[in-house]
């Protein structure tokens, strides 16, 4: 899985991969610096990519923190073509209706998002991605 | 101090999917890719050539965090937040060739030289594989 390439735009393998219902895997940073991997529902549109949380979770607040993350898209059919996307946060939308995690439950389940629990307030994350390397660009 | 994988840890590892690792670069952004792994005995194994991105962060800082994700279900994964303990030549590619067998079901086809075998502790697991903590 070596010979990583560089490119600086999505390339249309990265954009057929990110058009697929997969999860993108997060790597952000914790407060001591350690890795925090989460996978995550997104959608790709506009050359952004869209993410949506719960305020209260962990990698919301490191990315708030750091405003960039790594991502990682892996072709699910082969594990070896993968893509690695540094990103860099643009701006966060309040989601107060989840408007937004609706229509990414009805990407990956063909359902509705369950009912949201108290309190719980939910947030769009646009990214903008700005190098991608690895063995599909 | 390591954990002990849970039972369910335990058979999860077993089956076949890559671990996605990450590891922080020297400008503290982080570095992610997939790679194959084995556990064994409650450490996981993963195999590369020295000068890989990654083997030269954990030189550095050696924690690393996997997330291993069954690809079929993406609704059973589990992170692992580790370090390593222990890294080793791998003469002749003995180590990297049984991991493609776990994975390939046959020899491994690329050059074997030059590789090594790292050993990583776990030190925390979360995710859905143990239940939400």
């Amino acid at each position: 899985m070596a010979g990583a390439k560089k490119a600086s735009a999505l390339s249309p393998a990265v954009r057929k991969l990110a058009a697929l219902p997969i999860l993108v895997v997060l790597g952000t940073k914790r407060d001591d610096g350690s890795v925090q991997l989460n996978p995550v529902w997104f959608e790709l549109k506009d050359g952004f990519f869209w993410l949506n949380s719960n305020t209260g979770r962990l990698w919301p607040k490191n990315l708030q923190r750091d405003r960039e993350l790594t991502m990682l898209l892996v072709d699910p059919k082969t594990p070896d073509r993968y893509a690695q996307i540094k990103g860099r946060l643009v701006s966060l939308i309040p989601d107060p209706t989840a408007e937004f995690i609706g229509r990414l439950a009805h990407r990956y389940t063909g359902k509705p998002f369950r009912e949201l629990e108290p309190g719980e307030h939910r947030v769009t994350f646009k990214i903008q991605p700005v190098t991608v390397t690895g063995q599909m660009i | 101090m390591a954990v002990e994988l849970s039972p369910k840890m335990q058979a999860f590892t077993q089956e076949v999917f890559p671990a996605l690792i990450g590891t922080t670069r020297k400008d503290g952004s982080v570095e992610m890719v997939p790679v194959w792994f084995e556990q064994q005995d409650g450490s996981f194994w993963i195999n590369g050539g020295t000068n890989r991105g990654w083997f030269k962060h954990l030189q550095r800082d050696p924690r690393i965090t996997l997330l291993l994700i069954d690809p079929k279900n993406m609704w059973r994964w589990a992170q692992v937040e580790g370090r390593m303990v222990n890294w080793a030549e791998d003469p002749g590619g003995e180590h990297i060739n049984h991991l493609s067998h776990r994975y390939m079901g046959r020899d491994y086809q690329n050059p074997r030289t030059g590789r090594i075998k790292v050993q990583i502790e776990p030190l925390r697991v979360t995710g859905a594989i143990d239940g939400w903590r």
